[in-house]
């Protein structure tokens, strides 16, 4: 196994860092890609852009088969709910909107937009925002949404509404704490680009600044490994050069998962996302670096959001190094220009939460950070133990869950328990199934107990709506019957009355009685009748809400 | 086709690794044993690997389960070495054999095998062999420079497999003392005296207790402590459930040793006595049947040693580790149940904020 002699900083953090539990120490494999410069690929031919490449919905294509279109332009935007845009990461030709495979766990397909590139790589017009400190709010969100920028650490969530909160907001977070072994995407962006990643970070907190104290800016604190002694020396250059003197540098020891949003939360501050919470819950917004980077390309650039930096890496890979990708090349062509025989596995992400890549012809998405590259016969997994309960797991897990046990239930189907054992707060970082010493899956499980879950929720909603409605309808049908009851009962005491009265032995009284008596019984009839009509509307009406 | 799932990177340990370093580590304890008792532990643990290993297999074959990766995970091997470095060192083959057979065959597959088990296999060996046969089970050899008539290797297995030396004599010769009297172990020993109305200052007197804990004993746990840190340092197993159950011995002997040091054996005799330190750190530390949680640890552990000393003192057993062990065992399931960790988000400071983040809505 080869060794990593990775440098340490020994810069010490400019705030006191927490820690947190947990945690593991796989090999970190990040020499072979973050000592070469950021460069380019040739292009490939084609790009497969999947419209739902961010969380959220899909993203609704404007252009048509057969379209020409210009980087840059906009070729699918927001369903305006929770989605993002996306623009033609090169010029040429729209060649189909069409299921294709897309890098995703499941391996399925999904509605893409193909893009035929010309090579001419020919920018549409770009208008950049001019001086950002002049814009206001609505505008800076705005630009943020139509740059097509979402979340670039791994989720993907579309950067607009996570910065839409605008109460309570009192700092920043920098995400540069890349603790996947193997990535170094954002390692490099920082050493190269740190200052425009500063400018970024200082257009989002533009969003908040004079809000608690008028006056005040929102304080910024980069929280970033340390096992990256230039990144951060980069980054203390352009604080000094740029005169942000209110950003803040948390070095934190290397250890994975200290990237993880809530992970480094609680080691830049000690506090923890409440469960079921929200970052802001807590004053925090977090954004990655590299968003931060796009942010600043979109603003001063007036660059929309078509490519990212992308590590590609791993064993069989002669290529290593962080490249500038446009989103949509397909994983085969990043293969062929790795130099990687084609019986290669390709893993997206890193080695702890990455997934396969099942069909290479796949594009890259915003969130692709990294391809690892292994050949196939490194990756057997080796035979699953019976659990011996060592708890090596639970001194792992960053959550502080009990993970064996989780695993106990999950495997046997006790979906329950496992949300007992609070299944859903388990970030799936996969440091419990690291250190396992039965090599038990247990990502796995956990996975399948979520989605079971997940499942019997949807299915018991759709049955609570089911049994909603019927009853309604139940309720609906016993109510017409009642005031239908109620009708005749009164119809009925009607003429029970009118007979009585008809029955007295006054004559004179009885005459009356009885013209009296008819003229009710008339009315009564008169009344029924109409009872009867309403009735049936009441049907009909009841029909038509069923047929809605 | 078997989708590969994340993580892609493992840590490089395995079951067997960890437990071939379990063995290791009891190693210079062993090696300590045999000096001062005679190799007769070394013909047990052989014994009780053999008999371990053909009833695993046996047992696989049945339930239809593979036999060699379960056979090579090493975990029936370590059990045979626990109950090896338990029992006298010249009991009877046969009672080896039954006792390492039903650890094998009810206390672990009858449970489902390995991982399955509630009682450690080890220790239900032990005491069904304690209980069964008490006079043999507690019959000590004295350490060889106590012993009148030191056992040669030639007679110990002649004992072993015959139950006498190789002149005829019975197990009884092999365990006079210099003095003329038969040995028992120091714990043993202290406890038939106190029974006799002596005070713990006579009893003293007698040359097996020189040092702190008798003559052998303190060295053989002083041997298995060594490699029980050893375990700890290569984080092969956790540090609070041997630290609790140290901390168990030490304060509840303190307690009795406190209230009256006449009649109660002091806490440092205590910790280096009989099987102290294998007991804490090789086999309170099965991970199958100890609690799992961090605070579950100690307690398990705690739990442990102060059963021990109470057993050691008002018990009729002089030893009392494997009683323990097997009590605590039963109390897992609620201990772990009620010392889950507090796991992220949950805290109180949190849920304040979250009803204060409510109310600001
Ligand atoms: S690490 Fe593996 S073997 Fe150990 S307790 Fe956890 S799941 Fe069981
Ligand atoms: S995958 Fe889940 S259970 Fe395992 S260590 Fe991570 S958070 Fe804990």
């Amino acid at each position: 196994m080869e060794k990593d002699l990775i440098e340490r900083s020994n810069y010490s953090s400019e705030i006191p860092v927490y820690q947190i539990p947990g945690g593991v120490h796989p090999t970190e494999h990040k020499t072979q890609s973050n000592s070469q410069a950021i460069a380019k690929l040739p292009l490939a031919d084609e790009l497969v852009i999947n419209l739902k490449g961010q969380a959220g919905n899909r993203t609704l294509p404007v252009v048509a088969i057969g379209d020409k279109v210009l980087k840059g332009q906009v070729i699918a935007e927001s369903d305006g709910v929770f989605s993002s845009f996306y623009h033609a990461p090169s010029s040429g030709l729209i060649k189909a909107i069409e299921q294709r495979p897309i890098a995703h766990p499941s391996g399925l397909t999904d509605l893409c937009v193909v893009l035929e590139t010309d090579g001419a790589d020919k920018w549409c017009e770009l208008t950049p925002a001019g001086d950002p400190s002049s814009l206001s709010r609505q505008e800076i969100l705005s630009r943020i949404f139509e740059s097509g920028i979402v979340g670039l650490g791994g989720a993907s969530f579309p950067s607009h509404i996570k910065l839409q909160r605008q109460q309570g907001i009192d700092s920043l977070i920098l995400n540069a704490a890349e603790c996947e072994p193997y990535i170094t995407c954002d390692d490099r962006l920082l050493q190269e680009h740190s200052e425009q990643v500063l400018l970024g970070a200082k257009i989002v907190a533009s969003l908040y600044s004079n809000n608690s104290e008028p006056g005040s800016e929102l304080g910024i604190i980069i929280g970033i490994e340390d096992n990256k002694p230039k990144a951060i020396d980069a980054l203390i250059q352009a604080r000094d050069k740029l005169k942000f003197q209110n950003i803040k540098l948390a070095v934190v020891p290397t250890k994975y998962p200290s990237g993880g949003e809530k992970q480094l939360i609680q080691l830049v501050t000690g506090k923890q996302v409440p469960q079921g919470g929200l970052p802001a819950d807590l004053g925090i917004v977090m954004h990655n670096v590299a968003t931060c980077f796009a942010i600043y390309e979109a603003f001063y650039l007036g660059k929309p959001l078509i490519d990212r930096l992308v590590t590609l890496t791993g064993e069989v890979c002669l290529n290593k190094g962080n490249y500038r990708i446009p989103i949509g090349t397909p994983i085969e062509h990043l293969r062929k220009a790795s130099q990687v025989e084609s019986e290669c596995t390709a893993i997206m992400g890193g080695p702890m939460m990455g997934f396969e890549i099942l069909d290479k012809q796949a594009g890259i998405v915003k969130a692709s950070n990294c391809i690892i590259f292994k050949s196939a016969q490194t990756l057997t997994q080796a035979a699953e133990l019976p659990c011996i309960r060592c708890g090596a797991c639970m001194d792992a897990c960053p959550a502080s869950l009990l993970p064996q046990q989780l695993y106990w239930h999950a495997k046997a189907d006790e979906f329950e328990k496992t949300e007992d054992y609070n299944l859903f707060d388990c970030i799936e970082c996969g440091a419990c199934a690291y250190v396992c010493p039965s090599n038990i899956p247990l990502v796995q499980y956990y996975r399948y107990a979520k989605s079971n879950i997940r499942d019997q929720k949807i299915e018991k909603a759709k049955s609570d709506k089911a049994r909603e409605r019927h009853e309604a309808r139940l309720e609906r049908i016993e109510r017409v019957k009642r005031e239908k009851a109620e009708k005749h009962k009164k119809a009925a005491e009607a003429r029970r009355k009118a007979a009585e009265a008809a029955g007295q032995t006054d004559a004179k009284k009885a005459a009356v009685a009885a013209a009296l008596a008819r003229v009710n019984k008339k009315k009564a009839q008169a009344s029924q009748e109409t009872d009867d009509n309403t009735t049936n509307q009441a049907t009909d009406n009841h029909s038509k809400d069923e047929s809605s | 086709m078997n989708i590969l799932s994340s993580p892609f990177d493992k840590k490089p340990n395995s079951v067997i690794e960890l437990m071939l370093w379990v063995i290791g580590a009891t190693l210079p304890g062993l090696l300590v044993l045999v000096y001062f008792f005679g190799i007769g532990v070394i013909v047990n643990v052989i014994i009780a690997s053999i008999t371990a290993l053909a009833c695993e297999a046996l047992i696989l074959k049945l339930r239809n389960r593979p036999v060699l990766p379960i056979l090579f995970d090493g975990s029936a091997l370590l059990t045979a070495w626990l109950i090896g470095l338990a029992l006298p060192p010249l009991l009877p083959w046969w009672m080896t054999v039954v006792g390492t057979a039903f650890a094998i065959i009810f206390a672990k597959h009858v449970y489902g095998g390995l991982g399955n088990n509630l009682f450690n296999p080890a220790m239900v060996a032990y005491v069904l062999l304690l209980i069964s046969f008490p006079v043999q089970m507690t019959a000590w050899l004295p350490p060889v420079e106590l012993a009148q008539n030191p056992v040669g290797v030639a007679d110990t297995f002649a004992y072993i497999f015959t139950g006498a030396n190789l002149s005829g004599q019975d197990l009884n010769y092999a365990r006079l003392g210099v003095d003329g009297f038969t040995m028992a172990t120091p714990l043993d020993h202290v406890k038939t005296e106190l029974s006799q109305g002596f005070r713990i200052a006579e009893i003293n007197q007698n040359p097996m207790l020189a040092g702190f804990s008798g003559v052998g004993w303190f060295w053989v746990n002083l041997a298995f402590l060594v490699g029980g840190l050893v375990l700890m340092i290569r984080k092969v197993i956790g540090w609070q459930l041997p630290a609790g159950a140290l901390l168990g011995i030490f304060l509840t002997s303190f307690l009795f040793y406190g209230i009256d040091t006449d009649h109660y054996l002091s806490p440092l005799f205590h910790t280096f006595a009989g099987a102290t330190m294998l007991g804490a750190f090789f086999i309170a530390t099965d991970p199958v049947t100890a609690s799992t949680t961090p605070k579950g640890r100690w307690i398990f552990g705690f739990g442990i040693g102060a059963i021990t000393i109470i057993i050691r003192t008002f018990g009729g057993y002089p030893d009392a580790i494997a009683f323990a062990v097997l009590i605590m065992n039963m109390a897992v399931p609620m201990i772990d149940y009620y010392t889950r960790p507090k796991v992220y988000g949950h805290n109180k400071i949190n849920s304040a904020n979250k009803s204060e983040a409510k109310h600001a809505e």
